[in-house]
């Protein structure tokens, strides 16, 4: 093989300094590459094995797995639709759908082609162009996030330096596509859902980026690879356990992130009762279908940025057991969460708007500072993260919670004062 | 800032309430009931008891049939279709069952012994030859263990309150045919049946008999294989 390599190699013909100046081929596609050099190559006759192009297959090897990647993610909608239907029903003493396929299973599938052949309506009034792109943007920047969530050791799209900052970047995107869909729709109902919607996003990301913030002080890292490396010594190096102020940040992360993505009891943008549908109101057949998707995979993605944060990612319970790990045990730690998302909503009702800003500019945003400087504090005094850091978090976490556990009692006891309404 | 903490408390504490009482429900058995596919209404808690001399489905005792047709006559939406060969004048199949309406409902199909027209001044009645309705599984649980069993039981004649007499088969019926898509379920047929054959069940089965396509609602009673078929083809000849 040495010619042809010899000529890649030259500074005239080298790809990967010249097509792709800002990706360093060597570093970071290395198993692309080996997966070349040890599978592909040695299958090959001798002939074309010799002066097989290395570089442009790595690139094709890289394309192959985005591919794979960029087609099963958009299943996991699918597969979610349906978990909450049933899970609903269950809920509810139903069975849920079951007469498309062996207990419903292919639901979602035949509502997906009924959403297909649907009327594509565009309101006359509204503003066209706007309205055509608001479902592309809030679909595009649901999936883009699940570029930076690593599924596993080798199961991710990119390992970027900035992983969870990218995150948080790309899922505050969303809300421009809510708004343009509410403004073009030249519906009141919609109008009313964005803006609710903007409030409310612009809100809560607050303390959601406040709680990742204490994540990313213990760790020194954005990388979401290096977080979850972080995490590899079982069940109480997880960082929910690492100190007490982390178990508080998970709490008010998830309930955030709850809020991000518009889901009961923080479902005001689309409160079906009080506007329609919200932002999407105007929207049917395939469009409709695509906010519906994207509102799923949110869901997903919140609850595996949860998991990577806060719950070991596809790390296991026990450290150099595979216990809970790997790309199954992250899956199942993210379906955990997700199925948390769907009793919550089946349990609590829809907040006042009021309610809604009072829960996160009086709390939440309080808390997740006092955890800031907690976890600062703590920092401070065990430099390292050892056994007896994690011993003594553990013991404030359970201590605290017999505690709020017995004077809950006791406070609850007496009747409280009525409010104002 | 006492106020504050314990809102917290509050807050989270009745969620947490909320979320047993949700998960509680969780892991109930279901209600819902897969109803075209799933028929027994027993297995479910909530199915009342059919009150007795419900208008149900016509089911007819074809054994007993005289094919006199008067309930096709009598019907209002003409929902049963009847055609028969009648006998030469004198001659006849057999009689029909007398019906014995007992004063606490319950109805005996059986043969009287001695003379059933004079039956009222009668002390007491014997009935022969008992066998229950086929069909309505109540009718078969009142009357005894097994509908096939043929017994014979005495009553007072106090207890008795009705009697339907036997009537002679003077018809071979060919077709005996209900249309339950059109039946209004007025009760007018099972009025004027002489023989009081044609009767509306009382029972779930009577109830819930529906059917995915609506030519299965033509209900056939008609039974060839009772006849002597011999003596069916000497009567096609003569006829």
């Amino acid at each position: 093989m040495s010619d042809f390599r010899a000529l890649f190699a030259s500074p005239v013909f080298n790809m990967s300094e010249h097509f792709f100046p800002n990706i360093n081929l060597q570093d970071k596609l290395n198993w692309a590459e080996e997966f070349i050099q040890n599978v592909v190559i040695p299958r090959l006759p001798e002939a074309v094995a010799s002066h097989f192009p290395v570089e442009i297959g790595t690139v094709l090897v890289m394309f192959a797995c985005a591919g794979v990647f960029v087609g099963v993610v958009p299943l996991l909608p699918l597969v979610l639709v349906l978990a909450e239907r049933k899970v609903s029903a269950r809920f509810q003493n139903r069975t849920g759908p079951m007469r498309v396929g062996p207990w419903g299973v292919l639901q979602t599938l035949a509502d997906g082609v009924k959403l297909i052949f649907k009327e594509d309506f565009i309101p006359p009034q509204g503003d066209k162009l706007l309205f055509l792109l608001a479902p592309y943007i809030i679909f595009a920047c649901s999936f883009a996030v699940f570029a930076a969530i690593p599924f596993s050791e080798g199961i991710l799209v990119s390992d970027f330096n900035i992983g969870i900052f990218y995150i948080m970047a790309i899922s505050s995107v969303i809300v421009m596509g809510v708004i343009m869909a509410g403004w073009s729709s030249n519906s009141k109902w919609s109008l009313l859902g964005s803006l609710r919607s903007a409030a409310q996003i612009v809100s809560y990301e607050i303390p959601l980026g406040l709680s990742i913030l204490t994540i990313v002080m213990l760790v020194e890292s954005l990388s979401m690879q290096e977080i979850v490396a972080n995490q590899s010594n079982g069940v109480f190096s997880w960082l929910i356990f690492r100190t007490p102020f982390t178990f508080i940040a998970f709490f008010i992360f998830f309930i955030s992130s709850i809020a991000e993505v518009n889901r009961t009891p923080f479902d005001l943008p689309e409160a079906e009762s009080e506007i329609v549908a919200g932002f999407h109101t105007e929207y049917s057949g395939m469009r409709f279908a695509l906010f519906f998707i994207a509102e799923y995979a949110n869901m997903f993605a919140v609850s595996a940025i949860a998991v990577t944060l806060f719950l070991g990612g596809w790390e296991g319970v026990l450290p150099g057991y595979d216990i809970l790990g790997g790309f199954p045990g992250f899956v199942i730690k993210s379906m955990a969460l997700v199925f948390l998302m769907m009793w919550l909503r089946w349990t609590l009702p829809r907040l006042r708007v009021d309610q809604l800003m009072n829960l996160c500019w009086k709390y939440f945003i309080p808390i997740a500072f006092f955890n800031i400087l907690g976890t600062g504090i703590w920092g401070l005094i065990f430099p390292e993260d050892t056994l007896i850091s994690t011993a003594i978090s553990c013991a404030i976490i359970y201590i605290g919670l017999i505690t709020a556990y017995k004077v809950a009692g006791r406070t609850l006891a007496q009747k409280p004062a009525p409010q104002p309404s | 800032m006492d106020k504050y903490i314990r809102n917290i408390y509050r807050g989270v504490y009745t969620v947490l309430v909320g979320m047993r009482v949700t998960i509680r429900q969780f892991f109930k058995p279901n209600v819902t009931h897969q109803y075209p596919y799933e028929h027994d209404f027993e297995r479910k808690r909530n199915v009342r008891e059919i009150p007795k001399g419900y208008r149900g489905q016509l089911y007819n005792r074809i054994e007993d049939c005289i094919g006199c047709k008067k309930c096709e006559m009598i019907c209002p939406v003409d929902c049963i279709m009847i055609t028969g060969t009648k006998l030469p004048k004198g001659e006849q199949l057999w009689d029909s069952m007398n019906v014995v309406h007992l004063k606490d409902g319950r109805e005996i199909i059986g043969i009287i012994e001695g003379d059933d027209k004079k039956i009222k001044s009668a002390d007491s009645i014997t009935v022969t030859n008992i066998t229950s309705r086929q069909g309505p599984q109540e009718v078969i649980d009142r009357l005894g263990p097994s509908g096939v069993e043929r017994r014979n039981q005495t009553f007072s004649g106090d207890e008795v309150s009705r009697v339907v007499t036997r009537n002679p088969v003077v018809f071979y019926l060919d077709q005996f045919d209900i249309d339950m898509s059109l039946c209004m379920y007025c009760g007018l047929c099972t009025e004027v049946c002489p023989t009081e054959c044609l009767t509306m069940k009382d029972s779930l089965a009577g109830v819930e008999y529906s059917k995915f396509d609506r030519s299965d609602l033509i209900f056939k009673f008609d039974k060839q294989e009772m006849y002597d078929k011999g003596n069916t083809e000497e009567v096609d000849a003569a006829d």
